[in-house]
């Protein structure tokens, strides 16, 4: 497999808990990976590393083949790395079009594109998010599920090879999850390469083309979504053992 | 056609500004000086505080440098004043560099104290050095006149607040603006914080350097109490907020009008005089918590319900 992304041994330590115990994994070139575990099991800790938000304790992350394991955040994002927060982070005071320029001007590697040319840039994505209706709102004016789009339409504007995408559909009702599901869908057609995390089994389901399963940090299941699914090891860590 | 005609209004305003000396009586001048020097203070802490969303208490050690690098460099080493002034903005931004790598990783309130503690630290080298006078001071050579101050002065708020127009609409400007907005974010959205943050702070200590060389010249005496004085960091913060902080004409406004009424209170109501800020203060952050400029964009479509808005919205 031709991978955009892999990642070996990673380790994450905080003080005595392992949060993340010698994970090996690869994201490959146009494919989704679905990342899924219950709450604690370490997703949001591997995407933090693999982002930059977080330094490894061990292990090392490669992505096209280089070693960007001790890069800082903002020089990822510019190597084609974007990313959303499952609690948004939006720039709460600028409208939902600066919101999106910042992307364009900060994340396009190797380009600084003039205020203009980046504003040009948000309304693509605007529109491609089905945000372009709400472009002169404030940021914290927005709703729910617009703050999810407007997240999305942020890291796409960076142009990333490579999505890292934490929980976007937590708190949508299922016809918001429908629409953004189709949005994915579309940035899937643009070769960009996605790993996501999810809680809600429907969309992950759909969506992935392979699934991870981590338990209490570690890696307890990789394959196919029905097989992975089916898996008495991944039913047992969702559901708890059986009472005889 | 809508941009010429501003241009040709400020144009006018400037030169105007300009002839001032050789019109108005010399306590109008005076009080000019004073004033522009108040709006460089203000626009370069706009420039940290209001864009970038740092409050730093530290501006003054950069005033205060400035002025003692002139000082230092007429007094002790007979340079002109040029020259003094080169040496003083370049320590300062010397000690923005250097200080800002570590403080800026500081943020919120742990910012502010450490740029507070700096003041203090400052003020006690700067007493215990021989060159800068110890806790006496420096007198600086007279210079009849005050023309030359006021110019310098006029021309000195005039560069600041273009370096400031040029920041909020550079790709530079968005940066700072966005780590005041969300700094985590705007890390991953490809931005270097750190080289922003510091580069806000040495242009900051650049201007407010200059300003601290042109004062300390212009009242030729220069004492470690007068130069690292946190009131006057508290003045720049309280003139930019009451104007609008992260705007170009916002911090220009808030220290002409925050000098003015300061200054006549000085003059004919004295015990007022020292309460006015603190009432300023009490009133823009009930009433106008973004500013003057913010306040009059939005009061000629909802008039005056934007002040209930206001608190409405800033839940005060």
């Amino acid at each position: 497999m031709d991978a955009i992304l892999e990642v070996r041994g990673l380790t994450k330590r905080f003080e005595g808990l392992i949060a993340v115990n010698h994970l090996d994994f690869a994201v490959g070139r146009g494919e989704i990976l679905g990342l899924i575990g219950p709450n604690g099991s370490g997703k949001t800790t591997v995407i933090n590393m693999i982002s930059g938000t977080l330094e490894p304790s061990a292990g090392s992350v490669l992505f096209n083949g280089a070693r960007i394991d001790r890069l800082p955040a903002f020089r990822r994002t510019r190597l084609g790395i974007g990313r959303t927060f499952q609690i948004m982070k939006p720039f709460p005071g600028l409208n939902v079009r600066d919101n999106v320029a910042m992307g364009a001007l900060f994340g396009m590697a190797g380009t600084r594109p003039t205020l203009q040319a980046a504003r040009d840039e948000a309304r693509h994505w605007l529109e491609f998010a089905e945000l372009a209706g709400r472009a002169d709102q404030r940021a914290d004016a927005l709703g729910g599920p617009d703050r999810k789009r407007l997240e999305l339409a942020r890291a796409l504007a960076m142009r990333p090879t490579l999505l890292l995408l934490d929980e976007v559909m937590s708190g949508l009702n299922p016809v918001e999850m429908g629409q953004v599901i189709g949005v994915i869908r579309r940035v899937r057609e643009l070769g960009i390469s996605i790993l996501v995390i999810e809680h809600v089994m429907k969309v992950i389901r759909s969506l992935s083309d392979r699934l991870l399963v981590l338990r209490h940090g570690e890696k307890i299941a990789e394959g196919r979504p029905e097989e992975v699914l089916n898996d008495p090891k991944v039913v047992t860590a969702y559901l708890g053992r059986k009472r005889a | 056609m809508k941009l010429p005609v501003r241009v040709v209004l400020i144009a006018i305003v400037m030169a105007l500004l300009a002839a001032a000396p050789s019109i108005a009586p010399a306590i109008i001048v005076q009080f000019g000086i004073s004033t522009l020097i108040m709006v460089t203070l203000a626009q370069s802490w706009n420039i940290i505080g209001g864009y970038t969303g740092y409050t730093a208490f530290g501006n003054s050690v950069f005033y205060g440098l400035g002025g003692y690098g002139t000082a230092i460099a007429m007094v002790q080493f007979h340079w002109p004043f040029a020259a003094g002034l080169a040496l003083g903005a370049a320590l300062a931004v010397a000690f923005a560099l250097l200080l800002g790598l570590p403080v800026l990783r500081l943020r919120g309130q742990y910012f502010a104290i450490a740029t507070l503690g700096l003041v203090g630290v400052m003020t006690a080298i700067v007493s215990n050095v021989d060159i800068a006078g110890s806790n006496i001071g420096l007198v600086l050579p007279l210079l009849k006149g005050d023309t030359l101050f006021y110019e310098l002065a006029l021309a000195l708020a005039l560069l600041t607040t273009l370096a400031v127009a040029w920041i909020s609409r550079s790709r530079f400007g968005f940066g700072l603006i966005a780590i005041r907005e969300n700094e985590e974010a705007a890390e991953v959205m490809g931005i270097d914080t750190t080289l922003h943050k510091v580069l806000a702070f040495m242009l900051s200590a650049l201007f407010t350097a200059l300003a601290g060389g042109i004062h300390a010249y212009w009242i030729t005496y220069i004492d470690p109490a007068g130069a690292f004085d946190v009131t006057l960091n508290v003045k720049m913060i309280i003139m930019v907020v009451f104007g609008g902080p992260g705007t170009v004409f916002g911090p220009v406004v808030g220290a002409l009008v925050l000098s003015a009424i300061s200054e006549f209170l000085a003059l004919k109501v004295t015990g007022l005089a020292g309460m006015f800020f603190g009432l300023v203060v009490v009133t823009a952050i009930v009433f106008m918590p973004r500013g003057l400029a913010d306040v009059m964009r939005r009061f000629r479509r909802v008039g005056w319900r934007c002040f209930e808005e206001n608190i409405r919205t800033n839940r005060v």
